[in-house]
Formats: structure tokens, sequence, C-alpha cells
């Protein structure tokens, strides 16, 4: 089993790097009254790791008890008949589910299925809690439409069930739905709070891990606790007595879009665009998301790039970004991106340099 | 103006020796005005001059002379201009070639091209006399017009084949001299279309990605003035280009050409009157020139004669005079290369010749006999006859016409018992049916073929109501028409008792098939029903034969499927219609209607009438602007819109052409040009030496498509369907628009032709990856121990993960890793297809896979250890049961058994439903010493394990249902408890699942 999961704070004590909040939170689940609750910050900064222990906390271990289940719904949607299927994670007590991966019928998803469950009391044998907890995943990757659905049964309906939302970033969650839940704030982990638990780890697997080789292992992980624990264990396998200059390997998309920037940077031509492309195609057949490839692609050629045109070509990748959202087909605007870049660095080289 | 043409033709062709002497002066002139097809044009047909009409020639200089000083007032100049220095080499070699015998050795090109003319020389003088050899190639002009007088110059001959073998008519008399010259165009034309017009069409389109290898950029590339000539000045020429030009692209020159009426062919061939090329670099099309004695031209050639028509155009008043006085005493033969020359630059004036001269007696003497019966509309005054008639098809007839003959032996000659055997034959089915578009003589050939046959038509059509015939006898037989046809297919009396030599047979012709059944319930099965039991003969006529509607009916018919006649045989027949109405109309102009209509016969008729009623002479340009809003929907491929679209002459499209390219397949083609637009190279750029105008204009239309996803999103998600033109804008017209040009290959052995869109394929690779790692990403959240969403899954786990599953079976000795990862697997509850479903998605093409440098034999020991071990996994899904027969019956009906062992220990008694809603809490302790438990158990049972699984096995190919599962319970019943639980468990999860649906 991979440090991740073997470390992971399975109660709201045991947590290391958010210990205020743990204990905010304990307070709330001792409160029968446990409002909306949406959590919120980037990924790796302990959002599911924390709502899965105050599950336990509010319903004890029986929370962990899950089953999955590929579940398909008939919704009614007006003329047609609509099939959504979706995972949920269920457990007695709660229901987790990612409604955003029913694409564009998430709305039908809210509309019938959340509501479904939210209406249905809970049958507790125990009798210990009177409600349920629906847990929805990447809310900020819901539809408009959807998140406008949502917010009518949050209120309605909150006696028995009780949401928690989880995203990464609140502001893709429109402001109706954010002003009904409390929302917590997750921030990423400081470098600091990161080498702590890596000495943690190192200290219960017996490791001998030099202090100037965690630091390292948690500036590269862009303070994300995750990817810093599982790069340390990639390190592990890699080399063991660690020395504290190590190389740290990156991951595989990573190097790949690392790759495409300095393709950018070498060429800016149609023939090199269509070979961009190729690759772009390849990133995205590999289910890596269009918006994370954007981003590390900006993020890749802003380093390379002079500072005078950093402006620009940030406003740029925004500006696709934006549109890509509002699009279908994402590899349209990666490209455009690239495009645009090309010709805005072409004119850029032939400027200065002739 | 065309006379202007024919003397500056005539003056030069006495030219030889004057210009022998290389004259510094006047050669630039000269060569501007003619180039490199007088060159050869010129010395072949001056020989011929010499020897048959010296008189004629002589006469002529002085004309020639104020003509060139004409040309060389302004053309010559300009050009003067415009040409640089690399040129001026150029124009010397071609001067040399004009000045006849200076230096064949130099310039390969000159000498040799020279030499072929001289042959082809030879050969003419022998063909001459020799009248059906007359093939040679360089002659084609000549025999063109020899062609045409022989078509038009007998004015009054109403039957006149396009293809004349009578070259040698001696226009004898006035008339047939003047009109001449507006045949000429046609006869020249006429004779190269026949056989390469349709050849011509498909490569002169195709022309700009036929050619694979990477071409130069002409070294003058857009530094020329690019002369407007008369439209037609080039009718009649059939031109090859070859090489890199001087300055214009292929396509630019391919287009030039076309614009003034001239044709592209792709290879040299006997019809070839230029060979159009600025260096000789050897290549086939040379050779092929060369030992068929293609005259070569340059492209400053080819601008002349342009420009030269647009000139002559200006002083065509002046000059209309003249040419009267020079041609009318001359013999016709006296004129091959005036013909051609005419043919350059004369063509504007032709009609206005003949409307002159020609049309005035032969429109006068037919203008009285089509008054007389101009009642009947053209479409019924010249329906075909005689099934000879029909236009195309003619095989089809002959069938329908053996069919019909042979139907009455063949049904009611042979005993009436054997008739439903009969009718399994192969041949033999008792009804015919007819299809093809509107207009192609589908009802005309059946009427006409059973008169001919002594059938009586007996026709129904849409205009009757044809539903199912009334059972109720009290409407009697007059009641509908569908009562009248039972009785008239059954009643024997009628059709055929009464003494059957002396009494006429009856054909039953249904018109219209396909529309009957909009108000006529029940009418196809009731016709079926009624060719069952028909003793008549049934002929029934379609557009579309796939039509739903006609599905049953097709089964019972004979297929004939009627095409569309070639537009060559279309306008020959038009063109012995116009003639009959005294409507003067060249050949060019009917296949541009013929091809405009789409085959339609009926409606080119129907245009031809309606254009007669206001002039009496249809030129080309006159159908093409009628005909440009009514010509009819076709049907375009994706790719042909997006080739024209890109195409080099886009920039000339109208915007609701483009629009109508582009909705041809809204769908289809914006995905083309997106996965294309990258590689054309923008002609609207101009010059662009670092490419940075290109790259920007790529910038800018990415930037549109990716707006046309955008509006996509709008019309498909929130059915705004009023964005479809801007949508279609946005994704095709402007980055066509941007980048309209010449394609170009990008990667090495690409074929250089549009690429089908990538996306769709991607897309569904990608929607498939999404699944698998769905699938993967359930049983890690089945494993209890992540609760990480898939993204993450994706982007964080599985550059660890892989290596996890990967790096021990590369470094440690087999046994060991096999054990190990097999063992992380299992913490994961990771399947083998997960497995490879980690490995398929971290490949990245260009980079190494996760499994290479491993051995197979370690593969297979995993493979092998993995399934051994799959016994005793104790959380299983559904679709781990990899069957083998069947194939993921149970994809989609994941449900992973998630209930801690030792409840199912302590619980399960073969009710596995039950567990799933079973929710007692348990504390984790017990649960682990329960897992070591049944670990401990599962050793000892083993054995037993695998049996049971086999037992699944079984029962699970059988059907993967509820009754498999229970089936697969209830012999497991007889293993151990444990088993049993195991089994129960699996199975029942995945049945739980269904049944909840």
């Amino acid at each position: 089993m991979l440090w991740v999961d073997k470390y992971r704070p399975k109660t709201l004590d045991r947590v290391i790097v958010h210990e205020e909040v743990a204990q905010n939170l304990k307070k709330l689940a001792a409160e029968q009254d446990c409002p909306h609750l949406l959590f919120h910050g980037p990924s790796g900064s302990g959002k599911k790791t924390l709502i899965m222990a105050l599950l336990r906390e509010m319903f004890g271990p029986s929370a962990d008890k899950v089953k999955v289940e590929n579940q398909t719904w008939k919704v009614d949607a007006g003329t047609r008949n609509i099939d959504v299927e979706l995972t949920t994670l269920a457990s007695s007590h709660h229901v987790e589910m990612n409604p955003a991966d029913a694409g564009f019928q998430d709305r039908y998803v809210v509309q019938e299925v959340i509501k479904e469950m939210a209406k249905n009391r809970p049958i507790d044998t125990k009798g210990k809690k009177g409600f349920k907890v629906l847990v929805l995943n990447e809310v900020d990757k819901l539809s408009r439409e959807a998140q406008h659905s949502l917010r009518r049964t949050m209120e309605k309906y909150s006696a028995s069930c009780h949401l928690i939302l989880c995203c990464n970033s609140s502001s893709k969650v429109t402001e109706a739905v954010r002003s009904r839940c409390l929302n917590v704030r997750i921030s990423a982990p400081t470098d600091n709070e990161i080498v702590k638990v890596l000495e943690f780890i190192g200290k219960k697997e017996g490791l001998n891990l030099p202090a100037g080789f965690a630091l390292r292992l948690a500036e590269k992980s862009n303070r994300s606790l995750r990817r810093a624990i599982l790069l340390f264990e990639t390190c592990r396998v890699q080399q063991y007595p660690f020395s504290s200059n190590q190389a740290i390997p990156a991951m595989d998309w990573e190097e790949y879009v690392m790759e495409i920037a300095s393709d950018i940077m070498k060429e800016q031509s149609p023939k090199r665009l269509f070979q961009v492309r190729g690759k772009l195609y390849e990133l995205l057949t590999n289910c890596i998301p269009a918006e994370i490839i954007l981003k590390r692609l900006l993020y890749e050629l802003l380093k390379k790039l002079d500072s005078e045109l950093k402006h620009e070509v940030s406003y740029w990748a925004a500006y696709y970004e934006h549109r890509m959202r509002l699009g279908q087909k994402s590899i349209f605007h990666l490209e455009a991106f690239v495009a645009k870049f090309m010709s805005i660095y072409k004119g850029f080289l032939i400027a200065t340099f002739g | 103006m065309k006379q202007h043409d024919k003397g500056a033709g005539n003056g030069n062709t006495p030219k030889p020796k004057a210009v022998e002497k290389p004259s510094s002066a006047v050669p630039q002139s000269d060569n501007l005005v003619v180039g490199g097809q007088d060159s050869s044009g010129r010395r072949r047909t001056s020989k011929y001059f010499a020897d048959k009409e010296k008189k004629e020639v002589e006469g002529l200089p002085e004309k020639r002379k104020s003509e060139t000083a004409d040309l060389r007032a302004s053309p010559a100049k300009k050009v003067n201009k415009n040409k640089n220095e690399d040129d001026e080499d150029f124009v010397l070699s071609t001067t040399k070639k004009v000045s006849a015998d200076v230096t064949p050795s130099k310039k390969l090109k000159s000498g040799s091209g020279r030499a072929v003319a001289k042959k082809s020389e030879e050969l003419d003088e022998s063909g001459e006399d020799d009248i059906k050899e007359m093939k040679s190639n360089s002659k084609a002009s000549e025999r063109g017009r020899g062609g045409r007088t022989g078509k038009t110059a007998p004015g009054g001959r109403k039957k006149m084949v396009i293809d004349d073998e009578s070259d040698e008519d001696e226009p004898d008399d006035k008339t047939s001299q003047s009109v001449k010259p507006g045949g000429r165009g046609r006869g020249g034309r006429g004779s190269s279309t026949a056989s390469t017009g349709g050849r011509g069409r498909g490569s002169g389109g195709r022309g700009g990605f036929m050619n694979f290898g990477e071409r130069k950029d002409p070294p003058h590339k857009g530094e020329k003035e690019i002369p407007e000539g008369a439209s037609d000045c080039l009718a009649g020429f059939t031109f090859v280009i070859s090489g890199t030009l001087d300055s214009l692209e292929r396509e630019e020159a391919e287009d030039l050409i076309k614009r003034h009426g001239g044709r592209v062919t792709g290879s040299v061939s006997k019809k070839t009157n230029f060979l159009l090329c600025d260096e000789d670099i050897e290549g086939q099309k040379s050779r092929k020139a060369k030992e068929l004695g293609t005259a070569f031209l340059t492209e400053d050639g080819l601008l002349d004669m342009i420009r030269k028509s647009n000139k002559s155009n200006t002083t065509k008043s002046e000059e209309l005079k003249k040419p009267v006085d020079k041609v009318l005493p001359s013999p016709k033969k006296t004129y091959p290369s005036s013909a051609a020359k005419n043919q350059v630059g004369g063509l504007p004036s032709k009609s206005t010749v003949a409307k002159g001269s020609g049309t005035g007696i032969t429109s006068a003497k037919t203008k009285s006999q089509a008054t007389e019966q101009s009642l009947l509309p053209w479409t019924e005054k010249y329906r075909p006859k005689v099934p000879n008639d029909i236009v195309g098809n003619q095989s089809l007839v002959k069938q329908l016409h053996d069919w019909l003959l042979n139907w009455n032996d063949q049904f009611l000659n042979s005993g009436s018992k054997s008739k439903g055997k009969k009718q399994n034959d192969s041949g033999a089915k008792k009804a015919v049916l007819l299809s093809g578009t509107p207009g192609i003589g589908k009802t005309t050939s059946a009427k006409l073929v059973s008169q001919m046959l002594g059938f009586k038509a007996v026709e129904v059509n849409a205009s009757d109501n044809r539903g199912k015939a009334d059972s109720k006898i009290e409407k009697g037989i007059g009641g509908s028409t569908a009562n009248s046809i039972q009785v008239l297919v059954t009643n024997e009396a009628i059709s055929n008792k009464i003494d059957r030599s002396e009494h006429q047979k009856t054909v039953l012709i249904m018109d219209e098939v396909d529309g009957i059944s909009a108000g006529d319930r029940g009418g196809v099965s009731d016709l079926i029903a009624n060719i069952k039991t028909s003793k008549i003969p049934i002929i029934c006529i379609c557009n579309d034969r796939y039509s739903q509607k006609l599905k049953s009916l097709v089964n019972h018919c004979l297929l004939l499927s009627f095409r569309k006649p070639t537009k060559q045989q279309m306008a020959k027949r038009l063109l012995h219609i116009a003639n009959a109405e005294g409507l003067q109309v060249n050949e060019i102009a009917l296949e541009e209607l013929a091809e405009r209509v789409n085959g339609d016969m009926r409606m080119a008729l129907n245009q031809l009438q309606y254009m007669s009623l206001s002039m009496s002479v249809i030129k080309y340009d006159d159908i093409r602007q009628r005909l440009q809003g009514s010509s009819k929907d076709e049907d375009i491929s994706p790719f042909t819109a997006v080739d024209k679209l890109f195409g080099f002459n886009s920039g000339k499209l109208r915007m609701d052409e483009r629009i109508d390219l582009s909705m041809s397949d809204p769908d289809l083609v914006p995905l083309l040009i997106q996965e294309n637009y990258i590689n054309y190279r923008p002609s609207s750029v101009g010059k662009d030496d670092n490419g940075l105008k290109r790259m920007s204009s790529i910038a800018r239309a990415a930037e549109s498509i990716a707006d046309g996803d955008i509006f996509n999103v709008q019309i498909r998600r929130y059915r705004q369907w009023q964005l479809s033109q801007s949508s279609v804008l946005s994704s095709c017209i402007i980055p066509a628009a941007l980048l309209h040009g010449q394609r170009e290959t990008l990667e090495q052995g690409e074929r250089n032709f549009n690429r089908f869109g990538g996306w769709l394929g991607k897309n569904s690779t990608m929607g498939k990856n999404y699944r698998l790692l769905e699938d993967m990403h359930v049983h890690l959240l089945a494993s209890r121990d992540s609760y990480l969403g898939r993204s993450n899954l994706r982007l964080d786990y599985f550059t660890p993960l892989v290596k996890h599953l990967t790096e021990p079976l590369r470094v440690l000795p087999k046994d060991e890793a096999v054990e190990k990862v097999v063992e992380f697997m299992d913490s994961y509850s990771i399947s083998q297809e997960d497995f490879d479903t980690a490995v398929e998605l971290s490949k990245f093409k260009g980079r190494p896979t996760p499994m290479d440098g491993i051995q197979p034999a370690v593969k297979a020991a995993l493979t092998k250890a993995y399934n051994k071990g799959s016994s005793s996994r104790v959380i299983r899904t559904a679709d781990m049961v990899t069957l083998p027969g069947v194939k993921k019956v149970l994809r989609k009906r994941v449900a992973a058994m998630l209930e801690p062992v030792e409840e199912s220990l302590a619980e399960d008694n073969g009710e596995p439903l039950e567990e799933n809603e079973n929710s007692d809490a348990e504390d984790l302790e017990d649960r682990e010493t329960a897992e070591e438990k049944l670990q401990s158990d599962l050793a000892d049972l083993k054995l037993k394990g695998i049996e049971v699984q086999v037992d699944l096995k079984g029962s699970g190919s059988s059907s993967a249902g509820k009754a498999s599962s229970g089936r697969g319970r209830g012999r497991s019943r007889g293993s151990s408890d444990s088993a049993e639980k195991k089994v129960g468990g699996g199975r029942g999860s995945g049945s739980a699942s269904k049944r909840k649906r």
C-alpha cells in the first residue's frame, strides 16, 4: 500500500497539518445541527481526508464501511428519458458522488438523483442521527444550471440531509451555493508542514531522511501534501540511502508537458504546431484534464520566457482557459493558445533579433 | 477584334523569314505577343503557307505591322516594366526560339521544340491529304477549325454531329466563311472536349493536390501583373502545366487559363495544345510533349496571349471590317494557323459575327417553323419518340424492353399453377422498378417501350388516389383508382382474354411510387398484392430506391436504376434540339448547362426554352449567369467542400457559396478544417519571408475555430440553432478565408490530401480511457484506503503506482518481483485489466513505455500468479470474472463488494443481497482478526476455491443474469462455507445492483 494511504489520518485527532480546522470540525460534529459545508482548497491539501475523518467522527466506524456502486438512474427530462450513470460510494450514513461526471447532464443528476436522495430520510436503526450526509465532489465542475438547481435542494431538505461539498476553487461555485454553506478553506500546507509530515512518515518507516532532502521534496511537490508523500515514496523505491541532492522524478505527464513547452520555444512553425497538436492529443487521451495541461504549459513557458512577454502570454492563457470552459472540444482551445503563443513569440524574436 | 487577331496571326505566319534576322528591338514585343506558342505554331504554318498560299500571305504584312505596333504600345511596355533582369535572360531565349534557326544547341528547349515542330509539320502535310489520319497533335487547333467548318458552315444542316470527321469540307460561300470564326472556338473546343473533357475537369479541379512532391515557390512570385483578357480568349486550347513557372503558382496559372476558357489537363496527350513550362525539367511531360510535338509555351507567352485578347477587345470595332475582306477570298485551308490565332484572341467577337451573318439565315428559317408549334413546351415537343432517342441508359431501356417482351410468355402462357414457382426465378419478377433522379427519362422510357411493344399504357401517378382498394363493392369500380387498378390487374377479360392477338395488351405504369403513402393508406402493400396476382405487367417508377417506404416493394420487383446521362450525351441532344429551334448555342455552353442542371434533361430543356425567348444566341456566360442561382443542390462530400473552401480561388467565392459549402455537413466540415488548416500556405499573405504572417494568420484562424466550438456548445446544449450561421462562419469560413492557398505537407511521407478530422477518433479514445480509468478508480475506492478523485488518480497517483507495479518486475528476481507486485495489486484491489490500463495510460508517444525492459517471461509469471491468487481475493468486482465466451457483459454493472469479511462469515448464508444492506457497526480490530482467520481458511481451501471458480465460469457463460448467479451459488453450496460465501458475495453484489435498477 502506498504511504499516502497508509499514513492517512483516520480520525480528526490524528490530523497533523490542519489541526485547528480539525478541532473546529470536531466541535461541529458534536453538535446536532451541523450546517452544510463547503471545503475548498487546492488539491493535495487534505480536504478529502478531513471529510472522511469528519464522517467518522459523526457516525463512528460504520462510516468507513462503504460500498462502491455504479448506478444508473432513469431521469425523465420532459421530452425524453435520460439514463444517467454514476459511481457512488455509500455507507449507511452517507453517499458520496461526483455529479460532474455526468457531463452536460449534470443538471439532471442534481435535479433528480440528489433530490431523491435528500428527500428520503435515512432509516437509522440505531437512531443516533436523524440525517444523512451527501458528499459531492468537484462542485466547481458543475455547470451553472446544476448549481442553480442545487441551491433549492439545499434549503428544502436541510433537515434530513446535510451536504458536504468539496471543490478546488470556490470562485467557480456560485454565490448562492456558497452563501448556503459554511465555507471551510483548506489551504495548501506550507513547506514546513510538509517536511513535518514527511519526517513523521520517515520515522514510522524507520528511514533516515536528510532534512535538506525533505525540504527539496516539499518544494518540488508544489505544496501538495499528497504529491510530496508520493514523491517521497517514489524516491524511496528509486534509491534508499537518501542523499540530499538526489534527483526527484517528475510526474510522467509533467515531463511530457515540459517537452511540449521546449518544442514550442525552439521553433514556431506550422509544422511544429502540428506536432504539438499530436502531443496535446496524446495528453488528452491519457486522461489529463485540459485545464491542467494549459496551466502547466503556461508554467513551463513562463519559466523560459522573457519578462516583457510574460504578462501578455499569461493574459492569453487565461483568455483561452476561460473559453475552454465555455466550449467543449478542449483541443481547439489548447491549440489556439499554442498558435497564439507561437505568433507572439515569433514576432518578438524577429523584432528583437531581426 | 477577332479580325485583328487573325491579322496578327497572319501577319506573323509569314514571318519566319522576316523574324529570322534576330532583331533586337522588335523581338521583345513580338515574343511578348505570341510567346512560345507562336514559335511552333508559326513555324509550322509557315511552311504550310509558303507551300500553299504565298499570295495570301504576302498581302498581309502591312496589317501585321499596324497591329504589332499597336500591341507594342502598351502591353509590351507594361511587361517590360514588370520584368526584372533575371527575366531578360529568359526572354532572350524565347526570342531566339522565335527567331528561327539561331542556336538549336544552346537552349535545349528551343532546339528540341523546333525539331518537333518540324516533324509535326511533315506529319501535317501528309495528314492534309489523308483526312482520316489527321491526328497529329500540333494540329489540334487547325483541326478544330476545320471541324467546325464542317459543322457550322453548312448553316442549314439540322443534324449535326459533335465530333466531325469532315475535316476537308471546304467553305465555299461567304456565309459559311463568316460563320466559321464563330464556330471555330466551338469546334476546336468540341473536338477536345469530347474526349478530354471529363478528364480535364477532373484533374483540373484536383490539380492542387495531385502533386505529391514539394514544389518550389516560383522565383518571382507575385511580381508580374496578371492581365485581364477577354473571357474566352483561350477557348479551345488544352494546356498542361509542368514544373515551376516564373511568377505564377501552378494553381494561379490553372485558374488563369480556366478563367479565359482554356482547359488544363494533368498529362500530355494528343489533344494537348500547349505545354506550359518555364524551365525544361526533362520530366515525363516534356518528353511526351516533344514526342507528340506539342507546342511549348512560357508563362510570359501565356500572359501575352491573354493580354493580346484584351488589346484586341478595344480595337475591335475598327478591325471588324478588315478581316472580312481578307478572309473572303481565301479558301479555308489556307488559314490553319490563323484559325488558331483567332481562337487566342478573337473569340469574343465570334458571336457578333455569328449573329451578323450566321443566324441571319438559320434562325430566320427556323423561326418560322418554330412559331408553328411553339405552343408545346419543349419538354413535350422533344420528348423522345423512339427508345433510341432516350439520352443515356440505353442498356437499361433494352433490359426493360426485354422484360416486357417476355412478360407474357413467362407469366401467362405457362401453366397458372407454376406461377408461384416462377416468381422465384432470378430473372423473372412480375414487376419492374425504375429508379433515378428526376428528369432523366424514366417515365418516358417506360412509356416508349410499352408503346413500341404495342402495350397500352395505363398510367397511375401521384395525382390519383392510390390507397388501399376498398373492399366494399358498393363504391363500384369507379369509386377509386385503386379499385380500378385491382380490376384492371386481375381481370383478364380486360387485359388479354379477349383475343390476345388482336386486342391491345395493357401495361400498368405506377408512377412516383415513393410518394405513395402520404395520403394513400396501405398503398404499397396493396400494390404488392396486386403484383402477385397481376395478369398484366406493372412498371413502378420512383426517385429514391432506398426509401424506407419501398423496402417491401423492392423484393418484388426487377430493379433498374437509371443513371444520369453524361454531360456530353446531354449536350449532344440539347444541341440537336437547339438547332431544330434555330438557336445558336455552342457546345461548351450546352455542356455547362448539362452540368449545371445535374443531369436533369427536363430542367435543361426548360431553361433552354426560357432563354430562347430572350435571345437567339446563347453563350457560355449567359448560361453561367442564368443558372448560377438556380443550379440544383448537389451533394458534396465534406472533403470536396473543404477543398473548395481552402482552394486557391476560394477568395472569389461568394459568401453564400461559402456558407453552402460549410453547411453541406456542419459537423464534419469544421472538423476537417480544424485538422487541416495548418497545412495551407495562405496565398493572401503575399511575401512572407520568415513565416510570421502565416503564423499570425494561423493564430487567428485557431482562435476563430475555438469560437466555433463555443458557438457549437450554445447550439447543442441550449438549442440556439439560430447561431448556426455564426458557428459556420467562425469555424469554417474565417479560417478558410485566412489560410486558403496551396496545401503543403508537414510530415515526411504524408500524402498531400486533407486528412480526416482527428478529433473524432481521439475523442473516442479519450472516452474509452476515461472509462477504463473510472473502472480502476472504482477498484481503488473499493479498497477503502483512498478517497481520491479520478483526476487526482491520474495526475498524482499514476506515476508512483506504475512505478510500484513495474519497477520490481524490472529489477528484482522473477519470483520475488511477482510476489511483490501481486501483493501490491491486491492491496489496492487492482485487477489485471487495471494493470494494463495503468500501463496504457502512462504511455506517451515518443517516450519509453513503462513496460520496456520487462521480460515477457516475467509478465507471464505475473499473470499466472495473479490468476492463481484471484480465488482468494476478498474484494471482488463482478467484472473481474472474465468469461471465456462472453465478453464483458457485466462491464457496466460494476459493483464492488465492500462488506467486511467477518460480517459475511458471521451472517452470510447464501443471502448476499441482505449483505449489502447490512449496516451493523463493527470495530476495525475485529475485522482485522477476521481477515486473518479467513486467510488461513482460504489457504486450506484453496483447491476447493479453484473448483468454485470453475463452476462460476461455467454458469456465467451460459447467461449473465440472475439465474446464473443463482445457479452458481447453488452449485457452490456443496463446497465449504467460506468458498460459498465468497462466490455468493461476488455474484450477489452484481445481481443486487442489477435488481436495484
